[in-house]
């Protein structure tokens, strides 16, 4: 979440944003875990991103506690997450069958 | 039952500037392993090991050193000690690495450990060393601290290394 209407990263920025999170607070070994951006909405400012299920801790503490985007305040939500990739479509409660 | 339970790792500190050995400083070993983990592991490995994490043994002259970290967090300690490139003080970098010697859980194996690898250097610098001097200098200290039974502890405490 970005609350200052400015110019919106790309995907490749916002890889680096994330990377630039996990040096922050896990150093090099954190930087060096393998974290890919599935898909990448600069509308929403929403990504899909995937990562080791032992990095899950790392990643998403790092996001957290990310504050600042250029010397913008910013915001990371994590809305979901599923080890499988199309559980992350849709609401599985509200299937109707 | 529930106490904190430490590690002691056992360092040596090699150095090819011989101005390195008396710049030794536990203040500034302790700020550069700080850095160290800092760099690698980010400020929650950081804070992780500055817990309980004091250099508690510095002997300037053999470069051993002896860091105490919680038990929790030795792993990431030993992983960035080989990070330590250089050491610094008073605006002088000296280049040098840490070598780990032993991890205990007390300062007493630590020490039992020393005693055992002081004795092993020593026979290793006399097979070494060149001139006459230097031999009888190993010669006696070698001597000196392979006593019998009763007076081993006293034989113990005076181990000094022979010049280099």
């Amino acid at each position: 979440e970005l609350p200052d209407g400015g110019a919106r990263p790309n995907a490749a920025q916002f890889k680096q944003l994330v990377v630039t999170a996990l040096r922050e607070l896990h150093g090099e070994v954190g930087a060096a875990l393998p974290v890919d951006v599935l898909t990448y909405e600069e509308k929403t400012l929403s990504a899909i991103l995937r990562v080791i299920s032992s990095g899950l801790v790392k990643l998403w503490s790092a996001l957290t506690l990310l504050g600042f985007y250029q010397n913008r305040r910013c915001a990371f939500r994590v809305l979901q997450t599923s080890p499988f990739l199309l559980a992350l479509s849709g609401n599985s409660r509200e299937l109707v069958l | 039952m529930v106490r904190f339970k430490n590690r002691y790792v056992l360092c040596e500190v090699v150095s090819e500037d011989p101005r390195c050995r008396q710049c030794i400083e536990d203040r500034t070993l302790g700020l550069a392993v700080r850095d160290a983990i800092a760099r690698v592991h980010g400020d929650y490995g950081l804070a992780c090991c500055s817990i309980s994490f004091t250099v508690k043994y510095l002997n300037a002259y053999t470069g051993t050193v002896l860091l105490r970290c919680r038990k929790d967090s030795y792993r990431l300690l030993c992983s960035a000690l080989p990070f330590v490139r250089y050491l610094e003080s008073r605006a002088q970098r000296y280049p040098c690495f840490l070598n780990t010697l032993h991890v205990g859980g007390t300062i007493r194996t630590c020490q039992k450990f020393l005693i055992q690898y002081n004795r092993t250097q020593l026979l290793r610098l006399l097979q070494n060393c060149t001139t006459e001097e230097e031999r009888q200098c190993i010669q006696k200290s070698l001597l000196s601290c392979s006593l019998t039974v009763e007076q081993s502890q006293s034989g113990e405490e005076e181990e000094d290394d022979g010049t280099e």
